[in-house]
């Protein structure tokens, strides 16, 4: 049954679903209405822990302590660089799925949970070395708010690997035919929030 | 002896404290009665009667921008008015010659006298816990800190409260008007022994302060 | 008609009648039973918050359990009911059982005490106001009045209140493990909270702060479903300019919740690595900041007082048009006033630290700010009493309560005005005075809102209407004994009585006023025993009341459109159309004095509200 449309006096548009509901047909869907409403509060945080984070940062007149071991540039600004690469292979995984090439689609989503899955490794043999070095948690503020921001966007990273895997399970099971648009979509807003989250947290912390 | 308003004013700013607390409660009290009477009048008036139909409005935007504007212009010159007396406390630093380092700690005010060279770091300062002796009629710096949690400086009767916070120095300063023996409470949260965390201003005439001094630092 | 939507909503229906007893009353994903599940939880915690509350009051009265030298006549009486009129002992009732070393033989150490505060404040706040407020009346009424047949993610709506009651639970395991509850005040100020040994609090602390984030992790998910709802799911015709200002009120809590909620997330995770990894971010011997604790808690703390009176806001707009026979007074201004303290909220937190040893010029700043956003409640207040002017006023008991929010409120907004004054604030600040503010708002405002929402709102959540006597009874027994517990505390504030001290006969200048926290006291255990009238309302009328109808109140609004009380789905087989703005009483176009939103006038083009 095509759904029927009407104005309302505001100009949106109405229409019926199949379940019988008359929906204010809004510009976004409920799902992804919900993901930037979700975000916003994923962003609030972080702003509170930059807050903090730059209260220390900006106080102190060397940073890091002198007797404290630098930060991994190198390293990480290659990290940076995979994660930015799972961002791209996340748009073709998208752009595959509304294309309807399944091939492709499985192909980019593989990839893109094996660069966030590197990410993470990288970051942790990275921590595993700064501990060893002497920088924990409890080392003054530098560690402190190092471990406990660095810390939190890879929690969201790892967040994101788990719910993309989940994705790309739920895909499989059916060999990508059946449709997975709306989960992916939101996992790929969300994959893609996270990158650019890093694309925030890195010069902060790293380069600042 | 106070009974039920606010404690006897003994300092000098405390007057111009007194003045805004009476301005914004004479403007409030006269909000207060002119909102609950009109109200009471409107329930008694057009409670509900047989017949009596209720007036159909959605407003009157003359009334309501004018219930807007009033009450914001009386509240920025609240704002301006208490500016001036803010920037009196807490942003001059009227000259002293007496000085006084007060560190709160766990359930104590440590006073610590910088002694008759008036200079703290020397071998003639000394801590007394509690005991606050200043001299009537003249300006007193207080540096305040803490040594563990945050506690609160407070002397109803000079009107003058203030955090004391671990890890920095805040300095704030009084002047007495008449001499007497007054409590030092703590106002802040500090700990299981924060009720009875209290110690003594004694406000003193100049020849009383001296014969303090003496006593205190004989040689 | 028989269309797949009229199939399905019988389908709906029939499937509800299949759920069995633990998808119905347990894990339902309907936003009633949602809805009600949260108002239950909150009533049980509000009866331990209120617990706490009248013990603090006990020991504030007779510190110790010391009467003093001359008892008043109530004071005699209770030492003869309570306590050994030979010695003067007066123990709190009803704590023998309490165990050392959290009471003595009824009388309350200074750590207990300062946990009771803690909890007490804790309890209201985040487990009786918000619970109730937003998410029992944010759950029922919102699809109801923007006509939806249910939440836009149910299941994420069971989820949120499932996470919400196991962080009550995790609140009040506190009372329950070695060192007590959390005592370091419902600010939880570091460095006191942020190391166990200034406290003796070890794991309650802890608790403390874990089930605070598993809390935010429920208003989330509330918050989440609130605003996807209403900006999509709304009937057709149902604008936003003809949403019911609770409704309003709730969309513009939820926003403010979402964005205030991750900094008090945020807070409370350092807080927790402080006190459990070693992290100094609240302590200065670590190179950390204690003022930093204070400025995201105040940068969450005055968004969540306003969560907490909005929703209150809303509903005494609700109410008062409904019994004045009138439209709301100013519908726009009081949407927009609403969005302006949206805004405004977040630019005024620092007029909770003016003596922390915060910048004074900020100081400043701040209290323009503040003296700003008391602007938009004096434009409701007024509205309000522009509704009731020329009105036909039914004083139901719904109505009365709304009336005493609009009361209470005002004293509560105006004192907010003295402690906006830095200079005044400087006397004020921490003692009763504030104390005095917080329960005109919070008790006065929200929880008379509180009230009067379940006398208006009980005929369509549970199918019968409460007993009037009862409800007069408890609302003028409220109103005066909640006025005789909190009024004095404006006087011993401006006489210095500090708050969160346990025993005040240890200061000299407040002997004076000790006789206010008798009165007080007594007041309060008037306060309480006022409430008993509705427990006993509540629980008869919901098994026994009269049956109600659809529209008792002959209310405009799209949730009495539903049969009482409303079916899985809320609306026949087609959702009402909205044709107008809610608050169209007495309007000259019909006979009625009410004209509900959906109703369709055909001699005349419907026009806008
Ligand atoms: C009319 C506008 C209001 C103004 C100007 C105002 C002003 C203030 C100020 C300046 C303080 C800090 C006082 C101090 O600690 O020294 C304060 C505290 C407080 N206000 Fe308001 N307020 C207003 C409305 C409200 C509302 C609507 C609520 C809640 C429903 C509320 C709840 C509180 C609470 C809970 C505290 C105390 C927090 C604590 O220290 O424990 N206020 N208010
Ligand atoms: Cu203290
Ligand atoms: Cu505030």
């Amino acid at each position: 049954m095509a759904a029927p449309r009407r104005l309302t006096r505001t100009g949106s548009v109405l229409r019926v679903t199949d379940t019988g509901a008359h929906i204010t047909a809004s510009p976004i869907s409920n799902a992804r209405l919900a993901m930037v409403i979700f975000l916003a509060f994923e962003s609030m945080f972080f702003a509170a822990l930059i807050a903090a984070y730059l209260v220390f940062r900006l106080r102190s007149a060397i940073w890091p302590p002198s007797d404290l071991p630098q930060l991994p540039l190198a390293v990480t600004w290659m990290n940076t660089g995979v994660l930015a690469i799972s961002a791209y292979t996340m748009r073709r995984a998208r752009a595959a799925q509304r294309a309807g090439r399944r091939d492709e689609l499985a192909r980019s989503l593989v990839a893109t949970a094996a660069l966030g899955s590197l990410f993470l490794a990288v970051q942790g043999s990275e921590w595993a070395r700064l501990v060893g070095h002497g920088l924990t948690l409890s080392t003054g503020m530098y560690g402190a708010t190092f471990y406990t921001l660095i810390g939190c966007h890879g929690l969201h990273v790892l967040a994101a690997v788990v719910w993309l895997l989940v994705v790309l399970a739920r895909a499989q099971r059916s060999r990508f035919a059946a449709p997975v648009r709306v989960p992916l979509e939101l996992c790929a807003i969300y994959w893609f929030y996270v990158v650019g989250l890093w694309a925030a947290l890195f010069p902060l912390v790293y380069l600042l | 002896m106070l009974s039920w308003w606010l404690p006897q004013n003994v300092s000098t700013y405390g007057g111009d404290v007194d003045r805004l607390f009476y301005l914004i409660f004479y403007i409030t009290g006269v909000s207060w009665v002119l909102v609950q009477v009109s109200m009471l009048v409107f329930l008694f008036l057009y409670r509900h009667r047989e017949g009596r139909r209720a007036t159909y409005t959605h407003g009157n935007t003359t009334l309501e921008i004018m219930w807007t504007i009033v009450p914001a212009l009386i509240l920025i010159m609240l704002g301006f008015m208490s500016k001036a007396t803010w920037d009196t406390i807490r942003h001059t630093h009227p000259p002293s010659t007496t000085v006084v380092q007060i560190t709160a700690k766990q359930f104590n005010w440590e006073v610590l006298y910088p002694g008759p060279d008036g200079k703290f770091d020397t071998d003639d300062d000394k801590m007394i816990e509690n005991d606050l002796h200043v001299p009537v009629n003249q300006v007193v710096r207080v540096r305040l800190s803490s040594k563990d949690v945050i506690h609160s400086f407070f002397v109803p009767q000079f009107r003058l409260k203030q955090d004391a916070v671990p890890g920095r120095v805040i300095e704030v300063w009084f002047e007495a008007t008449l001499p007497g023996v007054y409590e030092l409470p703590c106002a802040e949260l500090c700990g299981f022994g924060h009720s009875g965390m209290l110690g003594h201003v004694t406000v003193q005439t100049a020849e009383d302060y001296q014969a303090w001094n003496k006593e205190q630092w004989p040689s | 008609m028989t269309s797949p939507a009229h199939a399905e909503a019988h389908a709906a229906h029939a499937e509800h009648h299949q759920l069995g007893f633990v998808r119905t009353y347990l894990f339902s994903t309907d936003h009633k039973m949602i809805g009600r599940q949260f108002l239950f939880m909150a009533l049980f915690m509000m009866i331990i918050g209120g617990s706490l509350a009248l013990m603090m009051r006990w020991e504030l009265a007779w510190p110790e359990g010391n009467v003093g030298p001359e008892p008043n006549a109530a004071t005699r009486v209770l030492l003869k009911l309570f306590g050994d009129a030979s010695s003067g002992d007066l123990p709190i009732p009803f704590t023998k059982w309490i165990p050392e070393p959290y009471m003595y033989a009824g009388h309350m150490p200074p750590e207990f005490y300062n946990a009771a505060f803690t909890m007490h404040a804790t309890i209201m706040i985040f487990f009786v106001v918000m619970p109730i407020l937003v998410g029992c009346f944010g759950n029922f009424l919102i699809p109801l009045m923007i006509g939806a047949r249910d939440m836009a993610f149910p299941f994420l709506n069971m989820l949120s209140f499932w996470v919400g009651a196991v962080a009550g639970v995790l609140m009040l395991a506190a009372f329950f493990v070695p060192g007590g509850a959390a005592a370091g005040g419902w600010t939880s100020y570091a460095p006191l909270s942020a190391v166990p040994t200034y406290t003796g609090v070890t794991w309650g602390q802890n608790l403390w702060c874990i089930s605070l984030i598993v809390l935010g992790a429920s208003s989330l998910m509330g918050s989440i479903n609130y605003i996807t709802t209403i900006i999509n799911m709304r009937a057709p015709g149902m604008t936003y300019f003809r949403l019911p200002l609770t409704v309003w009120s709730l969309f513009i809590t939820a926003v403010l919740l979402l964005l205030a909620l991750p900094v008090l997330t945020a807070a409370l995770a350092m807080l927790l690595l402080d006190r459990m990894a070693g992290t100094s971010f609240f302590l200065p011997a670590g190179g950390g900041e204690p003022l930093l604790w204070q400025h995201l808690f105040w940068f969450f703390g005055h968004p969540e007082v306003y969560i907490m009176i909005l929703p209150g806001m809303g509903i005494a707009s609700e109410i008062l048009p409904v019994f004045a026979r009138k439209p709301i007074f100013g519908y726009r201004a009081m949407a927009f006033s609403m969005i302006g303290i949206a805004f405004l909220g977040w630019i005024v937190w620092g007029h909770h630290m003016f003596q922390s040893g915060m910048n004074p010029t900020l100081g400043t700043s701040f209290m323009i700010s503040t003296m700003v956003i008391a602007v938009p409640s004096a434009i409701k207040t007024f509205n309000w009493l522009g509704t009731l002017w020329g009105g036909n006023i039914r004083f139901t008991i719904p109505m009365l309560f709304a009336l005493g929010f609009v009361a209470m409120f005002v004293i509560g907004g105006l004192s907010g005005i003295f402690m906006a004054s830095t200079p005044v604030d400087i006397f004020i600040h921490d003692t009763y005075f504030i104390v005095a503010h917080i329960h005109y708002v919070l008790f006065g405002g929200s929880i008379f809102a509180i009230f009067g929402a379940i006398y208006f709102w009980f005929p369509k959540m549970f199918g019968r209407m409460m007993n009037n006597f009862l409800g007069y009874v408890h609302f003028w027994g409220t109103l005066i004994f909640y006025n005789g517990t909190f009024f004095p505390m404006h006087i011993i504030g401006i006489g210095g009585h500090m708050r969160r001290i346990y025993n005040p006969m240890q200061y000299e200048f407040l002997h004076p006023l000790q006789h206010w926290n008798v009165f007080m006291t007594v007041s309060a255990l008037g306060l309480g025993l006022a409430q008993i009238p509705f427990v006993i309302n509540f629980l008869y009328s919901l098994f026994f009341g009269p049956k109600a109808e659809r529209n008792p109140w002959h209310s405009n609004t799209l949730e009495w459109v539903a049969v009482t009380p409303p079916p899985h789905g809320n609306f026949g087989p087609t959702l009402p159309t909205v044709y107008r703005g809610p608050y169209e009483y007495s309007s000259p176009g019909v006979e009625e004095d009410y004209l509900p939103q959906d109703r369709l006038l055909s001699d005349r083009p419907a026009h806008a509200h």
